[in-house]
C-alpha cells in the first residue's frame, strides 16, 4: 500500500488540495490560519506513530453486532412536497442547481 | 411562573416550545429539553449551524417518538456546539451559552445547553448526543447527571451524525432515578437504526436502588494526571473514600492507552465527519449561496464555506487530509489498530472490576474566551473519548466543588462499566448519589 510519511508542516499548496476534497471555498487568510491549526493538530497526533500497531488488526466500529437489515417492505415515504420543503431552489419537479456541463454560462 | 425563554439568560435554549400537552405514561408530566441536533417536526433543528437555519424535519428521531408516548413535555431545543463540535458550546451561531455557575465561564459542550437548562432548573432533564464526551463533559462542569449509554443502547435514527461511530443519544438530569427513567423508555432496538442493539434493553430502575454487592471499583494511575487540577484530586480522592466505606475494594489498574486516546478520537472523529457533512451540498436541504456559481463544485464550496463555521471546517479538513491518498494508512488506519488496542485495554479491565472510576475532566469550568487554541479545547476530552472509542458506558455525576475561582464550581466523578452494563453503571453510581449531597447544590440563579 502507498504509505507516505506524514508532513511535519503542511504547505499553502497541501491546504489548498485538501480543502478542494472536501469541497471548501478557501481565502488566502483561511489558509495561512488552517496550516497553523493543522499543523498543531499533527504534532499533537503524531504520537500515535510510538504505538506499536504492527501486528494488530484496524478496528472499524466498537460492537461487534452484525448489521440487523430489516425486510424490504415499502413504508410511509415522504411527500414529494415534504422532500422539496427545504431546498433553496425547485424548479417543477426538480432540485434547481446551476449548469454543470459544457463550462460557464 | 415564569416562561423558560424568560429565564434563559444563559442562551441555552434555541427554541422554546410553549402549549406543550402531555400524554399519560412513565414520563407523565416532565419536562425535557432536545439537544438541537435531534430532528424534531416541531419547530427547527439548526445542529447550531447556519447551515441548516431554518430547517424543518420532515420526520421526528426515534427517542422523540418515545419520549412523547411516555407523557414527557418536550419544551424545547437547546444549543449546541455547531454540529456537536466541541467542548465549551462557544462554537454555535446563535451565540455561546453560559454557565449557570458562574456566567463569564463556559457549560462544557457540545450539548452545554442541555446541560444548562438542566443545572438552571429550566427542565426536568434533557437529551444529547456524546460523541467524545459531549454529555459527560457538559455535566461535569454544569453539576448535573449526564450518561452516556453503552453504543446502540438507544437509537440513533434522527440524530444528525456527526461520527457515526461513536455517536451516542444520553440523558442529563439531577438524579440518576430519573435518567434510569428516561432510559427505559428511549432505549431499546430500532429498526430504522441498524446499528442499534437488539437484544432487550435492561430494566433500568428494578436494582437501582439497592447497593450493588462485591463492588470492585478499578482505578487508573493514568487518571491522577499531573494536569488535573488539586480540587479534582482531592474530589475524586474523597469519592474513592465514600465508596470503600461503602464496602467497595478499590482496584490499582493500568489504562496506558488513555494519553494516546484523545489523539486517536482526532482521527477517527473527523475522518468520519468529514463523509458525514458531505451531504450538505447547498441542493437538497441547507444553506445556499447567493454569491454567482459557475459550476456545481463552485456552488458546493462556496454554500459549505458560508455555511460551517471555523471548527467545523478545521475537522472535516483535518478528517479529509487523514483519509487522502497516502496518509489514510498512517494516520486513519493506524488510529483504527489503536482503537482495537483500547478495547483489549477496557477488556483486560473488566476481569478485574466492575466500574472503572476517575475524574470527568482534568479542570473545573473554564473561562469564556479562555481557551483559543484547538489543541488545548480538545484535551478537555482526555478522560472521556475513549468511552466512545470502545462504545461501553459512562456516566459522569456530581461530586464535589473547586473554591479555586470565588464562585463554587461543580466538579464531574466519571464512572465506565463494559458493554451492556449500563443498567449495573447507574446502580453503582446511585450509591454515590445515595449517600452524597452534591446532587442537590444548585446555582444562586436556580429557577
Amino acid at each position: 500500500m502507498n504509505q507516505t510519511e506524514p508532513e511535519s508542516t503542511l504547505s499553502d499548496d497541501a491546504v489548498r488540495h485538501v480543502a478542494s476534497l472536501a469541497r471548501l471555498a478557501i481565502t488566502n487568510e483561511d489558509v495561512t490560519n488552517a496550516k497553523k491549526d493543522l499543523t498543531a493538530i499533527f504534532a499533537h497526533i503524531d504520537c500515535l506513530k510510538a504505538v506499536d500497531t504492527s501486528k494488530v488488526e484496524p478496528l472499524d466500529h466498537p460492537t461487534e453486532l452484525i448489521n440487523h437489515i430489516r425486510d424490504d417492505e415499502p413504508g410511509n415515504a415522504f411527500s414529494q412536497e415534504q422532500v422539496f420543503s427545504n431546498a433553496p431552489s425547485v424548479k417543477d419537479i426538480y432540485f434547481d442547481v446551476p449548469k454543470i456541463l459544457g463550462g460557464s454560462e | 411562573m415564569n416562561s423558560i425563554q424568560e429565564l434563559d439568560v444563559f442562551n441555552a435554549f434555541h427554541e422554546v416550545w410553549d402549549n406543550c400537552s402531555s400524554e399519560s405514561g412513565s414520563l407523565e408530566g416532565m419536562t425535557i429539553a432536545i439537544k438541537d441536533n435531534i430532528v424534531t417536526t416541531k419547530g427547527t433543528t439548526t445542529c447550531g449551524s447556519k447551515m441548516l437555519d431554518g430547517y424543518k424535519s420532515p420526520f421526528n428521531a426515534t427517542v422523540i417518538n418515545r419520549l412523547e408516548s411516555e407523557g414527557a413535555v418536550l419544551v424545547g431545543k437547546t444549543n449546541c456546539d455547531e454540529f456537536a463540535m466541541g467542548s465549551s458550546t462557544e462554537h454555535c451561531a446563535w451565540g455561546a451559552v453560559l454557565n449557570p455557575w458562574d456566567i463569564t465561564r463556559v457549560p462544557g459542550g457540545s450539548s452545554g445547553g442541555s446541560a444548562v437548562a438542566v443545572s438552571a432548573g429550566l427542565c426536568d432533564a434533557a437529551l444529547g448526543s456524546d460523541t467524545g464526551g459531549s454529555i459527560r463533559q457538559p455535566a461535569a462542569l454544569c453539576g448535573v447527571v449526564g450518561f452516556k449509554p453503552t453504543y446502540g443502547t438507544v437509537s440513533r435514527y434522527g440524530l444528525v451524525a456527526f461520527a457515526s461511530s461513536l455517536d451516542q443519544i444520553g440523558t442529563f438530569s439531577h438524579t440518576i432515578e430519573d435518567t434510569a427513567r428516561i432510559m427505559q423508555v428511549i432505549a431499546g432496538y430500532d429498526e430504522r437504526d441498524s446499528t442499534s442493539n437488539p437484544d432487550s434493553p435492561p430494566t433500568f430502575l428494578k436494582d437501582l436502588h439497592s447497593p450493588f454487592k462485591k463492588l470492585r471499583i478499578g482505578v487508573p494511575s493514568q487518571y491522577r494526571g499531573e494536569n488535573n487540577e488539586s480540587a479534582i484530586n482531592d474530589a475524586v480522592t474523597d469519592a474513592i473514600k465514600t465508596y470503600e466505606e461503602l464496602g467497595a475494594t478499590i482496584v490499582d489498574i493500568e489504562l496506558p492507552l488513555t494519553d494516546v486516546g484523545i489523539s486517536t478520537y482526532y482521527v477517527l472523529a473527523p475522518a468520519e465527519a468529514s463523509s458525514n457533512l458531505a451531504r450538505y451540498d447547498g441542493i437538497r436541504y441547507g444553506h445556499r449561496t447567493s454569491e454567482p456559481c459557475n459550476d456545481l463544485f463552485d456552488l458546493n464550496a462556496k454554500s459549505r464555506a458560508e455555511g460551517f463555521g471555523s471548527e467545523v471546517k478545521r475537522r472535516i479538513m483535518l478528517g479529509t487530509y487523514v483519509l487522502s491518498s497516502g496518509y489514510y494508512d498512517a494516520y486513519y488506519n493506524n488510529a483504527l489498530k489503536i482503537r482495537r488496542l483500547i478495547v483489549e485495554e477496557y477488556k483486560e479491565a473488566f476481569k478485574v472490576c466492575d466500574v472503572i472510576l476517575g475524574p470527568t475532566t482534568p479542570t473545573v469550568a473554564f473561562k469564556i474566551g479562555e481557551k483559543s487554541d484547538p489543541v488545548s479545547m480538545y484535551l478537555n476530552d482526555v478522560y472521556t473519548a475513549n468511552t466512545n472509542i470502545a462504545g461501553i458506558c459512562g456516566i459522569s455525576i456530581p461530586c464535589g466543588f473547586s473554591k479555586e475561582y470565588g464562585s463554587p464550581l461543580p466538579v464531574g466523578l466519571h464512572l465506565q462499566a463494559a458493554w451492556h452494563d449500563d443498567a449495573k453503571l447507574l446502580q453503582i453510581a446511585q450509591m454515590f448519589e445515595s449517600t452524597t449531597e452534591f446532587h442537590s447544590a444548585k446555582p444562586d440563579s436556580y429557577s
